[in-house]
């Protein structure tokens, strides 16, 4: 027995079992549910660690490929990602060790170390990962944790299921590890894995999950760091752990589905782990292979560069090789690649912004309209500002007001903020005239149960057949209907919609007003402040858009990742209504007056959507547009319209398939990728719009407003830079690693998904949750849509204002000085941008080759 | 020190990332606490340098402090467990002895 301070396998409290369990679940991150859907970096858990250091820890216990393969490097290279300028000075950044040694002469060429090593980079071998066939959980093998797991997760998803299942798992409400205790021992799989014995030794376990976890980590033998033995455990099932950490660090107070607990979780598969192994004599420990794989990789990595060279094999040159190649590990060979396409793509983008801001037009524009940040505003904008002198502002698509929005007629809300925002507000919508509500609800009551008369029966056993030969005779061309002629089904779709069109709402934000709902007027009043302050906002058009965005899209269980991140995975039309609704507020007028923000009188803020998927824009509320703004706002509807045409037609030149149908793929129950989503997303440009307008940035860059000059005490820019851009980090993280391991990090083959219990989907007929984005999100077949590439930050403010913020925030100093993100700057007034090394210093930035005309440089993927 | 009436007792004060918040919860409700105060938005400069407050749109980046009360005899074993915990994590905890007027609510 240890002298710990929890005493191992005995009754009693567990803390330090506790903290293992937390430390061990650094290796998942949270899994939001698929109908707030969340993207987040799947390495969320171990941003305290460098990049380099972090992924090194995913490959060990996730089994995971945490950057392309050689072959995906060099088939990017030579599609232009990376030059060989961009792969010397990546060799030179991370090993500049290696510009100090003499050159050899080999094959006739003078040939330097970095030489070398880029050749090893271009002709070498890929690297084997570690065999971890023969690892070892305490007495058993992994074979026996990965058996266990497959189990498990069975169960998980038995657990959690509540959507259509007309006999839901007994012994739920006790959690899940005593449902499963309970219930086990009849599941044949365990039984043949654990034979009787086993199966006798887990009933006898503690009812309390975290004891039965300790008694079943002492029955395993597990001595010394129980973390590992728990990460061999976790890694097994990222995604029903990840699940289980949402339920317990993220999900919100009211959150009523089944509590899917990480250390319940853990108990079992520990416990069934033991019970597998309970009276299986302890075997030998095999050797650690990993060594003898390095040792034969160098050999290989030698002989290919001498080759190149057609160099001589003979033992001094391969000696002075191998002493060269020496210095470059493994995974320092792929930190180079990712350094070099990295380096490209800044040099395409820092290239593009090194011009002298123009600064804004100075007259009052009639028009201003302000996007969410979502890099596929970025082409809206880009192509309503050809239309006309528009004013355009990108701000988080929450537009600042973290509230909790509940829908006409529903008793439910769902917030409407990014993941790291507390709703404690909430704002339901209501009609104009209440007396039009309750008929309308009524019929929608009907509708509802006709749905659900409908789709009942295909929770049944026989209920299927039934329905099938019942209805066949109209579901049949109905289901052809909506396959073939996805455009017509949506026509129809939007006349039937217009007859059962919802009486006119208003969000109704005044807590005055109505207690259940909304804000009092001294936090209207601060949000406004921080919307205009944030934003930068220094004058106001007569017409001020707000426009949030959102996606339509059918038969898609990953929806809400295509919908607004910033709005808590929903479509950001409420979003930008509230804000509309504060911002039109006279009190909330007078109150900014007050802290010497004057909107003129005849400003009026109206709100939008834009769908990406079609690219049309909705005005919002269109009725209550008053007669003195009718004229700007037909006028803003034509640009827009002519916008979001064009955007389409520059879509459809990205998208596989019929260009002509880019806007009716939503309604295609059969087509797997609606958009592209953030797919492609690569930089963060803070700063005002003026030192991004009339460059093509491809819809690959978060754009967000930020006057330095408005902003003296940094309070906007460190606003900025600890959620709009920590989120950002989170998108482009995720799209990193579901493109580098769609099968590890994203959620697979899509075609293949079942979705389960209405949180997450698994790949056919069960197994682990997806976590990350499909396969088909971020590319087409062996052609990767998304770059993957870590995120780019390039702020416009003083840099010493930049620095103190990086230098006060541990989440910054973090994900900067870790180089999860890397940060460009430059002072307003300043042409040239600076590069910050993650140990601080600022190095004014020039491209790897100056001969290429980065200011005329495309963005597009390639 | 005593005062009279009051109980001894012994009062933990933990400082982490705001997104360890709910694994620290989990190990006070582990060791028996019966309760505890959480101060989100906290400042500082330490270890690891500036730490900055309350951010406006991020409640998970910046530090909080938990506090709890417990008999001296749950002490070792919450320790035991912070201790583990704070490992390789950022954060730091204090214990010290504290007097309470009501023990029943801390037992």
């Amino acid at each position: 027995m240890s002298n710990r301070g929890d005493h191992r396998g005995q009754p009693g409290p567990h803390p330090e079992l506790l903290a293992e369990v937390a430390k061990a679940a650094e290796i998942v991150a949270p899994l939001w549910p698929l109908t707030s859907f969340v993207a987040v970096n799947p390495l969320l858990g171990l941003q305290r660690l460098s990049f380099d250091d972090a992924t090194a820890v995913a490959r060990r216990w996730l089994r995971a490929r945490t950057h392309l393969t050689f072959a995906g490097f060099r088939q990017a290279h030579r599609r232009g990602t990376s030059t060989d300028a961009d792969l010397r000075r990546a060799i030179v950044a991370l090993a500049p060790e290696l510009t100090a040694p003499p050159g050899l002469e080999i094959g006739g060429r003078a040939v330097d170390a970095v030489e070398i090593v880029r050749l090893d980079l271009l002709v070498g071998p890929d690297d084997t990962p570690r065999d971890t066939s023969r690892d070892r959980v305490g007495r058993t093998g992994v074979a026996t944790v990965r058996a266990v797991s497959e189990l498990v997760a069975a169960w998980c998803a038995v657990f959690v299921d509540e959507a259509g299942v007309p006999w839901p798992m007994p012994l739920r409400e006790d959690g899940f590890f005593r449902a499963w205790r309970e219930l086990a021992p009849h599941d044949r799989r365990l039984r043949r894995l654990a034979g009787p014995t086993g199966v006798q030794w887990l009933a006898q376990l503690p009812d309390r999950p975290v004891e039965a976890l300790a008694v079943s980590l002492d029955a395993l033998g597990v001595e010394g760091d129980r973390v590992e033995a728990l990460r061999e455990h976790l890694g097994r099932l990222p995604g029903w752990a990840g699940y289980a950490r949402w339920n317990d660090e993220w999900a919100p107070p009211d959150h009523h589905r089944p509590q899917l607990r990480l250390v319940d979780l853990l108990a079992a598969q520990v416990a069934a782990t033991a019970a597998a192994a309970h009276g299986t004599a302890a075997q030998q420990p095999p050797q650690d292979k990993g060594r003898l794989v390095e040792d034969g990789l160098l050999e290989q990595r030698a002989a290919a560069v001498l080759a190149e060279l057609d160099g001589p094999s003979d033992d001094a040159v391969g000696a002075a090789v191998r002493g060269v190649l020496a210095q470059v590990s493994p995974p320092v060979r792929k930190a180079m690649w990712l350094e070099a396409q990295e380096g490209n793509f800044r040099d395409r983008l820092l290239g593009l912004l090194s011009r002298p801001d123009p600064g804004p037009v100075s007259e009052r524009p009639d028009v201003q309209a302000a996007f969410c940040i979502d890099a596929r505003s970025e082409g809206l904008v880009r192509h309503l500002e050809a239309c006309g002198p528009y004013d355009t502002f990108g701000f988080a698509g929450f537009f600042g007001v973290p509230v909790r929005w509940r829908p006409l007629g529903s008793t439910e809300s769902q917030p409407r903020c990014p993941p790291l925002v507390p709703s404690r507000h909430e704002v339901a919508e209501q009609a104009v005239v209440a007396e039009e509500a309750p008929g309308y609800l009524a019929a929608r009551r009907a509708a509802g149960a006709a749905h659900e008369a409908f789709h009942a029966p295909k929770g049944s056993l026989g209920g299927p057949f039934a329905l099938a030969e019942a209805g066949g005779y109209i579901l049949g061309p109905v289901a052809a209907a909506r396959t073939l002629a996805p455009g017509v089904v949506r026509r129809l779709k939007e006349l039937t919609g217009r007859r059962a069109a919802p009486p006119p709402t208003r969000p109704a934000v005044e807590a005055e007003l109505d207690e259940s709902s909304g804000l009092a007027l001294e936090e209207r009043v601060l949000f406004a402040e921080t919307i205009v302050r944030t934003m930068g906002l220094t004058r106001f058009a007569r017409l001020v858009v707000l426009c949030g965005h959102g996606s339509h899209n059918v038969n898609n269980p990953h929806a809400s990742s295509y919908d607004c991140g910033a709005c808590g995975g929903a479509p950001g039309g409420s979003s930008a209504r509230v804000a509309v609704a504060i911002l039109n507020d006279p009190g909330v007028r007078a109150g900014l007056e007050e802290r010497d923000i004057m909107v003129p009188g005849d400003t009026r803020f109206v709100a939008a959507q834009h769908d990406t998927v079609s690219d049309v824009v909705r005005i919002l509320d269109r009725e209550a547009v008053p007669q003195s703004h009718e004229r700007l706002v037909e006028a803003f509807e034509r640009d827009i319209a002519v916008a979001g045409a064009r955007l389409a037609r520059e879509r459809a030149g990205r998208l596989p398939g019929n260009a002509g149908k880019v806007r009716v793929r939503g309604h295609d129950w059969a087509q797997v990728r609606p958009e592209w989503g953030l797919a492609g997303n690569a930089a963060f440009v803070v700063g005002p719009r003026s030192i991004t307008a009339g460059l093509d940035l491809a819809c690959r860059v978060f754009l967000h407003s930020y006057d330095a000059e408005g902003d003296v005490d940094g309070t906007a820019l460190e606003t900025i830079m600890t959620a709009p851009l920590v989120v950002g980090q989170w998108i482009s993280a995720q799209y990193y690693f579901s493109a580098v391991d769609p099968d590890q990090f994203g959620a697979g083959d899509k075609t293949l998904h079942n979705p389960v219990g209405g949180i997450g989907v698994v790949l056919g007929e069960g197994g682990d949750l997806q976590v990350g984005l499909p396969a088909q999100a971020v590319g087409v077949g062996e052609r990767r849509m998304h770059e993957p590439l870590r995120l780019l930050a390039a702020i416009q403010a003083p840099l010493e204002r930049t620095e103190a913020i990086i230098q006060r925030n541990q989440v910054l100093r973090e994900l900067i000085g870790g180089r999860w993100i890397t940060i460009a700057g430059r002072s307003p007034g300043d042409v040239a941008w600076s590069i910050r090394s993650p140990s601080g210093t600022w190095a004014t930035w020039s491209p790897a080759d100056g001969s290429v005309d980065h200011a005329n440089a495309s963005l597009e993927v390639r | 020190m005593s005062w009279e009436g009051l109980a001894p007792m012994a009062k933990i004060e933990v400082v982490v990332d705001g997104d360890q918040v709910p694994a620290v919860r989990e190990l006070f409700v582990e060791a028996g606490c019966t309760g505890y105060t959480g101060v989100s938005g906290v400042s500082g400069f330490g270890h690891h340098g500036h730490h900055q407050g309350r951010l406006l749109f991020n409640d998970r980046a910046s530090l909080s402090m938990l506090i709890t009360v417990v008999p001296e005899d749950r002490v070792p074993t919450l320790v035991a467990g912070l201790a583990r915990f704070l490992e390789d994590h950022h954060g730091v905890f204090f214990v010290t002895e504290t007097h309470v007027s009501r023990p029943s609510y801390f037992r």
